[in-house]
């Protein structure tokens, strides 16, 4: 019989197959790939180093070094785009703000009038008694760190509006944003010197020595800059902080419902992004020294995506290498391409060619690769995700292991232990009513789930099931009623706080992350059992791995409850799986939450019987461990082998609860399912 | 002039931008309400159109403000400039349905958006490099002749755009109502999957609602040309803008919505500037748009909240 995989998983193959092409034709084939890392950070860094002792010419050292400023916007961008998914097309405000931080407390432009309360100040060497006037002269090196804060406080005052905007909707008021601060900045001359730009903005010193106008020294800023900026944008990335924005980019209701705090982890994504943006803010206009509206308009905002669309959305490496090549583009190859085409326009007395200015039609060119990298390259030059090995014949017809035996569960003891046992059932729902607009989707439905049980909700479609499983899990909020959760009251608690408390859920219409790979899918489910923050990410202390190595650890266990259905594929992106093992990969995403209580919407919808009877067993043996369970189910066989009890909805109405058995010869259910007159026939 | 004919002054300019935006705005709304796609290329398809505008006018021998004509030979060449322009205009929204937003049409998330942006840039960037960056005279072959009213002047001009925007509004709302593509427009914007379904040729809903749109631009494009008398590579961005806010403001997706959303922003910068100064007004612009979608984003006759992510 052939294996309902294998069909999905051959363009796959298909799609590695460049991959191993190009590191054949590379040296590298003679590298082992353990060092292959090493080996092209240190080339990359020495070539970093090297290039204006090699180069020697002052422009093109210049030119380098404006190109590192735009890659580490780029960088800054991605955080925000390519990371959370949130489209911003209004970043040049950030930078905006950083330049003109930087631009008020180092340069002629603000001279408060001398009073004893400054002070305090020049002692600090902040600022100089000049006349009867004060000076800003704070260090560029404490503007730095300080002009990063300031745009990440306006990240956050510009994020916040946005946070229930979703889209293209949230890229226009960015691109709002974007566009009233260098208004603001033209109409506000006293600050900012308008339209005419900054005056006499002082050049970095170090240790006593001026940067002047000599490019070398501020390349080499650049470099520190940008290599900081990489650091940062990996070890986030491949941290909590980082699958929680990815988790957020792939599906906005499925992060919240796996413990995600969106507001928080948005708001952080937009001050990171906006930080990276005033640092780079300062070092740009430390660079000209001066700083003009037009520098941060709209072009700006859109040169920086063509950048990291080039480079490849998400791709760290990508958009550092997307904003280098189309900045150098822009100031060294059009210049010369230029210059060849007006000699060969010599040669041949063609008038126009000898006219051309190739760099007048930079913008063109960035129309023209944003649209053509859309239609045909969306991935960009380094694509975020690299295509992992298909799995070979055998491994995918291997015999699959039911994963219902107990030796798979051994180590997920504890799963489902409450952490006082009471009385009282784990979960009590009372009352609940949900109205949308003048349909009551339920009506004071009562629920009540006695700890360690499995109860079963039935009902025809449309009864109201999954929107009783929304309302507990605070997805809808219900117009009355009240939930208890462990001895504790959950009405109206956002979905991240509920997960928190221990209740995981599975949806109907499956929500994973679908871009995300199964083990990071997973990892996304234990997030509100992980205390990583950015801080943390960043740092990577031994308790933070320690951390990470654990929960890994823990997630692979849990994927191990399906046998070797999901344990070759960890590595595999959730969207090209079988529809049945994105069902299981759900569960175990729940599961990875340690949830007291477990929601599973029609688990096995989609699957042929030999499945739903293996997926029967291993709900039977997580709930033998100790789990909670209540489950929306159509396949009654699976409810009689399970359930302990059985609630029936009907147009939003409880109309019976009991044993299966019981409710199977309930005349008012049979009447539901089958119609008013077979039931009284 | 009195404060009273300054401010009745500016509600005629008011009215005569707002009839502009609508136009405009109206091109945003047919495609939000199908393809939930905010389509930037719109911005410079009015710019490509004023430069149609002003060749359709020459190839007349109309140039500058020099030649004026009266009675049938004004009407025919208006009539003549508005057909070429908005056939032109609305051909170029084909195209670029056609060549760069349909691949993109199965691609979630804001992909296609992002390629509109790229068009933009083209369109932007080939006037630019072929007509130059210096503004252009636009021809203006209309008589000057004007009314005293309450102590503010009532332009000819002003009279015809009203009229000509008038009578485009009223068509394209006998369009989407009263006839079959207009029926299947609207059944398309509610599901188009159901509607692909019901047998309806989706693509070609898609294909006139560019068409429809780009040509509306096309004629805001002309007004325009005749109301500021010069056109240039830059002006689809604030325009643009300004409609795009008009469109929300009405309601994205709402055609009414859009025409009434025109009106208020036509308003809002002729008045606002005169009650603070000139060089906010794209601030108050902004501020408008940023807000509604904040806090209504479903904006006066819109349907619910996008869902689109």
């Amino acid at each position: 019989m052939p294996n309902p995989e294998t069909a999905e998983d051959q363009p796959r193959q298909m799609m590695g197959a460049p991959y191993t092409w190009m590191l054949r034709a590379s040296p590298l084939q003679w590298v082992r790939p353990y060092w292959h890392k090493p080996l092209g950070l240190t080339t990359i860094t020495a070539g970093a180093l090297l290039f204006p002792i090699i180069s020697r010419n002052d422009a093109n050292i210049d030119s380098a070094a404006n190109a590192l400023a735009f890659a580490a916007l780029a960088l800054g961008l991605n955080i925000v785009v390519g990371f959370a998914g949130l489209l911003d097309l209004g970043y040049a405000a950030f930078f905006a703000i950083g330049a003109y931080t930087y631009g008020a407390f180092a340069s002629f432009q603000i001279e408060p009038a001398w009073s004893p309360f400054w002070q305090p100040f020049e002692w600090l060497g902040l600022v100089a008694h000049m006349g009867d006037v004060v000076h800003f002269t704070v260090s560029f090196w404490l503007m730095l760190p300080f002009s990063a804060a300031v745009a990440a406080l306006f990240g956050v005052l510009f994020g916040a509006p946005t946070l229930r905007l979703k889209g293209d909707y949230l890229a226009i008021v960015t691109l709002g944003f974007g566009e009233i601060v260098p208004i603001v900045a033209r109409n506000t001359p006293s600050v900012t010197n308008g339209a005419m730009g900054l005056n006499g903005v002082a050049a970095p010193q170090l240790f006593g020595w001026s940067f002047g106008v000599n490019a070398t020294p501020y390349y080499y800023v650049g470099v520190a800059l940008v290599a900081l900026l990489i650091f940062c944008s990996t070890r986030l990335k491949s941290s909590r902080v980082g699958r929680a924005w990815m988790a957020i980019r792939e599906d906005e209701i499925a992060a919240a419902a796996m413990g995600i705090n969106r507001v928080k982890f948005k708001l952080l994504a937009f001050a990171m992004g906006a930080a990276f943006a005033g640092a780079t803010g300062t070092y740009f206009v430390a660079k000209l020294q001066t700083a003009t509206p037009e520098m941060f308009m709209f072009p700006v905002s859109v040169m920086i995506l063509v950048m990291i669309v080039f480079g490849g959305i998400g791709s760290v490496w990508g958009v550092v290498l997307g904003a280098l090549i189309l900045q150098i583009l822009q100031s060294w190859f059009l210049e010369d391409l230029s210059q060849w085409l007006h000699v060969l326009g010599r040669l041949v007395h063609v008038d126009w060619l000898q006219r051309v200015e190739l760099s007048s039609s930079i913008e063109m060119i960035f129309g023209v690769i944003l649209v053509t990298m859309m239609l045909y390259r969306r991935q960009g030059l380094i694509p975020a995700t690299r295509p992992v090995q298909a799995l070979s014949m055998t491994e995918q017809t291997a015999h699959v292991g039911s994963g219902g035996s107990s030796h798979n569960f051994d180590r997920l003891r504890g799963l489902g232990t409450l952490d006082r046992e009471a009385d009282e059932p784990l979960l009590a729902v009372a009352d609940m009513t949900v109205r949308f607009g003048g349909l009551v989707a339920l009506r004071s439905v009562e629920l009540t789930v006695p700890s360690h049980s499995v109860v079963a909700v039935i009902g025809p479609n449309g009864s109201g099931k999954s929107t009783l499983f929304n309302a507990v899990t605070g997805l809808v909020t219900p117009d009355a009623g009240q939930v208890r959760f462990a001895g504790e009251s959950i009405t109206r608690l956002p979905p991240h706080r509920v997960l928190d408390r221990g209740m995981a859920r599975t949806f109907q219409n499956l929500r994973l992350f679908p871009g995300l790979t199964v083990l990071e899918n997973v990892m996304i489910g234990r997030h509100a059992r992980l205390s990583t923050g950015a801080f943390g990410a960043l740092l990577r202390l031994p308790g933070t791995k320690r951390e990470e190595e654990a929960a890994r650890e823990h997630c692979l266990e849990i994927l191990s409850v399906f046998g070797n259905r999901l344990l070759p594929r960890v590595d595999h992106v959730v969207s090209s799986l079988s529809y049945a093992n994105r069902r299981r990969v759900e569960i175990a995403r729940a599961l990875a939450s340690s949830p007291k209580l477990l929601l599973l919407d029609e688990p096995t919808a989609g699957m042929n019987p030999a499945e739903t009877q293996e997926l029967a067993d291993q709900i039977k043996g997580l709930n033998q461990l100790g789990l909670t369970i209540v489950l929306i189910e159509h396949k009654l066989d699976v409810v009689v082998r399970l359930a302990s009890k059985v609630i029936v909805l009907d147009h939003g109405e409880k109309i019976a609860e009991g044993t299966p058995d019981a409710v199977r010869r309930d005349e008012e259910v049979m009447r539901a399912y089958l119609g008013r007159s077979v039931a009284v026939a | 002039m009195t404060t009273g004919a300054l401010y009745l002054q500016q509600i005629i300019n008011g009215l005569s931008l707002g009839a502009m935006y609508a136009l405009l705005a109206l091109g945003f709304t047919l495609v939000y309400g199908i393809l939930e796609l905010i389509n930037f290329a719109h911005f410079n398809v009015f710019m490509v159109s004023s430069f149609i505008a002003m060749w359709a006018l020459e190839l007349l021998g109309l140039s500058g403000q020099g030649v004026v004509l009266t009675g049938f030979a004004l009407v025919g060449a208006l009539a003549f400039a508005f057909v070429v322009t908005m056939v032109v205009a609305g051909c170029l929204g084909v195209a670029i349905e056609r060549l760069a937003l349909r691949p993109m049409r199965a691609v979630r998330g804001t992909a296609a958006m992002i390629t509109t942006i790229g068009v933009s840039y083209i369109l932007f960037n080939a006037i630019l490099l072929t007509v130059g960056a210096e503004s252009k005279n636009f021809p203006n072959p209309m008589p000057s002749v004007s009314w005293e009213i309450g102590g503010a002047t009532l332009r000819l001009r002003e009279v015809l755009i009203w009229c000509v925007a008038l009578v485009l509004m009223a068509g394209l709302h006998l369009f989407v109502n009263r006839t079959r593509l207009g029926k299947a427009m609207r059944a398309t914007a509610q599901d188009a999957e159901a509607a692909r379904m019901m047998g309806i040729d989706v693509d070609r809903v898609i294909i006139t609602a560019f068409f429809l749109g780009s040509a509306l631009a096309g004629a805001a494009a002309l007004i325009f040309g005749l109301y500021y008398n010069y056109t240039s590579f830059i002006i689809g961005y604030s325009a643009g803008l300004r409609a795009f806010t008009a469109a929300v403001l009405g309601g994205i997706g709402s055609v009414t919505g859009a025409m009434i959303g025109g009106v208020i922003i036509g308003l809002v910068e002729a008045l606002g500037g005169q009650v603070f100064a000139v060089r906010w007004t794209d601030v108050i612009i902004f501020s408008i748009l940023v807000l509604v979608l904040v806090f209504a984003p479903t904006g006066l006759l819109g349907r619910a909240a996008p869902t689109k992510s």
